[in-house]
Parts: structure tokens; sequence; C-alpha cells
């Protein structure tokens, strides 16, 4: 249960027991709640007030499964509020083994000084040199770090587009096989990195010293539970392990609802050649793997490590968002392309989401035309290089809109939407206008709710308080460190409450009977809403851009048609 | 009726000769319900299936349209 606060200005190191305040708290509740009560709301992102925060969920590191996310909060630099990012890896149960609540790097030092955080198996603490690993791409540099400091340990670190401190920067976390292909990815937290001069984190796997669970017994009971419901979820159980989360593929093309050809249509043609059921066969076929395991103590497996035809890596996991992004909004329907551009992605350290649809932006401006593979490699580069139009790229859709004075930029808060319209899933609208976190693909997903028929996607109708919901649940098991393959095995009321009881016998007390997930994610989302208010933004930034309301998307040919007052009331707490 | 199904998700490896450029063809009645043909294919309601037609999630009561070629995904949760 300790903070430790690392300053780069002076290069001190203060080890401090977590304050009362914060107790419960881990992952998004904690960096949430940390940052807006110590950033000053109108800092600047990428100076010395701001501060980011490292924070293992508070179940992470603790013997239930499925629980080793990270989050990484801060003053965004792309969306001028708060944000939390969160990734999976080794890195997160290996602080949360140390008993290490958070690390907060705070101060800004010299222009050009870089350092890494170095963690031993003891907890101990040091500040070391990094000049030598200035401008190295993520691959070469963990592969020297784990050289250097050992395979045992895991590592969260910034490519070339961090050193940039470019807003679609992410901080990218090593999975359990050493590569750093899991991402912190959206918010640009790479960039906050990046200003503060730290190059990586670096952190012994080995801890024995996690905090302790007051109800041992009544916890390892709620852990049989959680492991058989999981099991027994279609999805976490059957579908995850078989095609990971690129299985959204196909229902979404086929409710007309995947934003391609930069959101100008809602199915992209030849879908199925970029489908989680054709990854699957390409990977097997390849002697790739489907079924993989990228973070500590995971039982779902979602993971993958796909390859090319002679079988050798090109990147692991290849995801649902990322497929979208970089296939789908570029137009380009080719696996191995995304793959490749997936790879470039980590390698650079940057968000996939945010970089694929600023790549179909300017293609959608008519830079290069869409499904041009090698325009996409190009450009990706280009922010490595540091070029001025990489510079441009690597900020983000927003940015690059505003370079090309091109109105159609899929984008709320300048982060980019997900992998859902919100022309053809309303609800998603709803959570891209309000989450404090800017358009986002985990805070509310409604896709789940229209499969199973709780919801029509394209009637106004209950997509307010099913956001709402989702949004609360969400905050509160981002606070836990609990992967989302998991959580939404434990989404009904069984579930939730059993969850609850998991949390009492971590902390040897009961809480309130509306904890969790309500209390917990309203106290959340109520922080989060306030650092943005009092960094400027207003109901005007939660508001979907205007071409959702006045371009139709086909094939349903909708419009988004939720009033203003409606999404003012959806996170109205 | 016969139609064309072609099955998405996991559901496939429930049928060994599948071939996914094909799908599998069936034979239900004139007026079938989305319940009567997954009965037909013997798909479980746990594996959560999802019949798409023309952009549309069915539900269970609702019939088969004549004459269409029938995708059957299965629910996911996004994130």
């Amino acid at each position: 249960m300790q903070f430790i606060r690392v300053n780069m200005t002076d290069k001190s190191i203060l080890v401090e027991d977590v304050p009362q305040d914060y107790t419960g708290l881990g992952g998004r509740g904690l960096t949430s709640i940390l940052v807006n009560a110590e950033v000053p709301p109108t800092c600047d992102p990428l100076g010395p007030e701001n501060k980011l925060v490292f924070a293992p969920g508070f179940l992470t590191g603790t013997p239930l499964v499925n629980t080793s996310r990270i989050s990484v909060g801060a003053k965004s630099p792309l969306t001028g509020g708060i944000k939390e990012s969160n990734a999976g890896g080794g890195i997160g149960a290996a602080l949360g083994r140390l008993g290490i609540t958070a690390i907060i790097i705070e101060g800004k030092p010299a222009e050009g000084d870089l350092s890494l955080i170095y963690v031993n198996g003891k907890g101990d603490v040091t500040l070391v040199p990094a000049q030598e690993y200035q401008g190295m791409r993520t691959y070469a540099l963990v592969e020297k770090l784990l050289a250097v400091y050992g395979e045992k340990n895991s590592v969260m670190c910034i490519g070339p587009a961090g050193e940039f401190q470019l807003a679609s920067a992410s901080i990218q976390s090593t999975d359990v096989d050493g590569r750093p292909c899991r991402a912190a990815g959206r918010g640009g937290m790479g960039a906050v990195m990046g200003a503060k001069g730290l190059k990586a984190l670096v952190v012994d796997r080995t801890g024995k010293n996690p905090d302790t669970i007051a109800d041992q017994k009544a916890f390892m009971e709620i852990t049989k539970y959680i492991v058989e419901a999981v099991k027994a979820d279609h999805m976490s159980g059957e579908v995850m392990p078989a095609l990971g989360t690129a299985g959204l593929v196909a229902p979404v093309n086929a409710m007309g609802a995947f934003p391609c050809y930069n959101a100008t249509k809602g199915q992209l043609e030849g879908w199925e050649k970029i489908s989680g059921e054709t990854m699957a066969e390409i990977i097997k076929e390849r002697g790739g793997n489907t079924t993989h395991r990228g973070c500590d103590q995971c039982m779902i497996h979602c993971s993958n490590e796909y390859v090319d035809k002679d079988g050798k890596f090109i990147t692991s996991s290849l995801e649902y968002e990322t497929i979208w992004a970089t296939g789908g909004m570029t137009g380009i329907a080719d696996l191995d392309v995304i793959a490749r551009l997936d790879n470039l992605c980590d390698d650079i350290g940057l968000d996939t989401m945010n970089t694929g649809v600023a790549v179909a932006v300017a293609m959608d401006a008519g830079y290069r035309e869409f499904g041009d593979a090698d325009a996409a490699v190009e450009m990706i580069e280009e922010i490595a290089k540091g070029t001025e139009f990489g510079r441009v790229l690597g900020s983000g859709p927003a940015a690059v809109g505003e370079h090309f004075n091109h109105h159609r930029v899929p984008a709320v808060k300048r982060q980019s939407i997900a992998a859902y319209d919100p022309r053809g899933m309303l609800g998603h609208g709803v959570t891209y206008a309000t989450s404090p976190m800017g358009a986002d693909h985990t805070a509310g997903n409604l896709v789940g709710a229209y499969l199973e028929n709780k919801l029509d996607p394209l009637d106004p109708e209950d997509q307010i308080d099913t956001s709402r919901f989702l949004q609360i649940a969400m905050a509160a098991f981002d606070n836990t460190g609990q992967c989302f393959m998991a959580n939404v095995a434990l989404l009904d009321p069984e579930g939730l409450s059993t969850f609850q009881k998991i949390l009492e016998a971590k902390l040897g007390v009961k809480l309130g009977e509306d904890y969790f997930p309500f209390e917990l994610g309203t106290r959340i989302l109520k922080a989060e809403k306030e650092f943005n208010k009092n960094a400027g933004l207003t109901e005007l930034d939660d508001r979907l851009p205007k071409f959702f309301y006045e371009e139709p998307l086909p094939p349903h040919n909708k419009v988004f048609s939720i009033s203003d007052a409606d999404i003012d009331s959806a996170l109205d707490l | 009726m016969k139609l064309m199904v072609k099955l998405h998700g996991t559901l496939r490896q429930h049928f060994p000769d599948y071939q996914p450029s094909q799908g599998i063809e069936v034979e239900i009645p004139q007026g079938a319900t989305v319940k009567d043909l997954l009965k037909c294919l013997n798909i479980a309601d746990s594996h959560r299936p999802v019949i798409i037609v023309n952009g549309l999630v069915l539900k269970e009561e609702d019939q088969i349209p004549d004459g269409t070629a029938v995708d059957v995904f299965q629910s996911l949760q996004g994130g």
C-alpha cells in the first residue's frame, strides 16, 4: 500500500503510505481521483504541473485471475481533459505483487534529459539515466532492457512518437513473452511520458509482497465462483479463445454499423477477408497461435500471434479495434497489411485507433487513395521520422482534419471514435459524446445489448439509460484491474453482487449495498467530470461532429438522432 | 423452403464438414421462425446465436424471410 512519487525535476524519489482517502481505489479510480485532486486542471499537459500516474487495479496482484491490468492517468494532451488508459501484459501484476499502489511521475527534467525507472524484486525504486535509448523503437528497446535487467521483468515504454510528445503516442506494455505489443493507447499518455523524460518503467516480476487480503478464505471461495462464471460464459469461455475480439468484425458489419472509408459507409466491401474467422484460419494455416496468453494470470487467452506466410511473427495481438481503424477506415481489406500496421504502431508507440483514423481522414481529404497499403505504411513511418506531416498525423484525426481543412473527422474531444458508427448504433454516440475520456470503445459499449435484442440500435429509446449504466459499471470495473473479457461474464445482478463480495474480502469491511458498481463508478465519473469542467470543457465538448447529424450512413441511411438535451442528461449524476 | 446458412463465430466448429465459402443448406417449412431454424441446426441458446438479416437483428419469434441466405452470428460484448 505505497505511493512512489518520482520527481523528474530534481530526480528525487519519495515513498509514502497510501492516504486513507484512497482506500479501495486502484486502476482508473485511483488515477482519476488523484489527478483530479493534485493536477491543476488548466495546466499544460506536457508541462511540469501535470502528473503521470501508473496504477495497477485494486485486485491486481491478488490470486484472482484475469486482473492484471494497469491504468495510466494524467491530463490528456489530446482531449485537454482527464485521461485514463489501461493495458494488459505483465507489469500490472508485477507492481501488485510488490504492494505498490501507484507510481506517480511529477515535474519535468531539463530539455533532452531521458531516464528510466527500475523497480527491483524487493520494491526498491531507482531512476536510471537512459540517454543511450533515445529514439529507439519499442521492440528494440525492450530487447535491450530485458538483456540488461533480465527476462523476469516487465516493461512499459514509449517509442519515437512519445519522445516527440505527439497526442496519439501510446505507452506500450510487454506481454508475458516480453514483447511490447499491448498498449495504454488512448489519449496521448505516451506524450506525457515523453514530456516527463521517461523512456521506460521496468519492474521485476518476482515480487512477493502484495497487499494483505483481509479474509483469504472468502476471497478464494469467490475466486472459484468467478473462474466458473468466466468459463461458462460463451464469450469469455468460447469465442474469445478462438477468435479474440476480432470476432466482432462479422456481426458489426452485418448490422451495418462498421464505420469504414472514414465513416462514409457502414459495411466494408469484402469484410469477410478481415474477419476474426478468417484471421483464425490464416493463423492456423501458417502455424501461428490463435489462443495466446498475453497477460499475467489470464485464463481467457483472447490474444493471438499473427505470423507471415513463412511462419514469422508479425504482431500480437491483432484486435477488433485495430483491424477496424487500420483496415476498415482506410479501406485496406488485407489482414497481412493490417498486422504490419499494428506492429508498426506498437513499435513507434502509437494508438492504433487514433492513428488508423488519422490516416483515413487524410485519405478522405484526398492526400492518398483509400485502400493504398503502401501509402498507409509510408504515412505512419513519417511519424517515426518526425517529419512535418508525420507530426500532424501523429497528433490524431482532428489535427489531420485541420491540416487539410477537411470536415469529416470522426472524433469527440479530438479522440477518434471506435469501431461502431453512432448512426448505426445510437447508444455508442451517447457514450462517445459524454464519456469524460472522449470517444471511447470500452467506457460504455452497447453492442452486446443490441446483439442480444435488449435494445434496438436505431431507436433513440433507452439508449441514454443503457449508456449511463454501462459507463458507471465500466468505471467501477476499471478500478479493479479485471479484464473486460471477464467483466462481461459478471454483468448480471448476481455477478455484480458476487464481485462486490470479493472487494469486501480484500478490504475486510462490509460495503454499502449499492457500492459496486453504482457508488464506486459514480464517484470515479464525478471526479473525471469535475476535472474536465475545471479544465474548461463544457457541454459543447459533449457533442458528436456535425457530419454524424447530417450525412446518412449506408446501409440504413440514418443520421444520429438523439437530442442535445438527452445527451446532457446521460451523465447528470 | 431450402436456404443457405452461413455460420460465424465458433458455431461452424460444430459442423465438421463446414465450408466457409458455401455455408450449409437446410430445409425448413415456409414461415419458420428464428427459433425453428436454430432448432433445426441444433444450435443451443448457450452459444448465443444471433440472426441478422438486412442489417437487423431478428427476434426469436421472427419469421425467416423467404429465399434469403441467412447468416448466424454469436452475440458478443464489445470493448
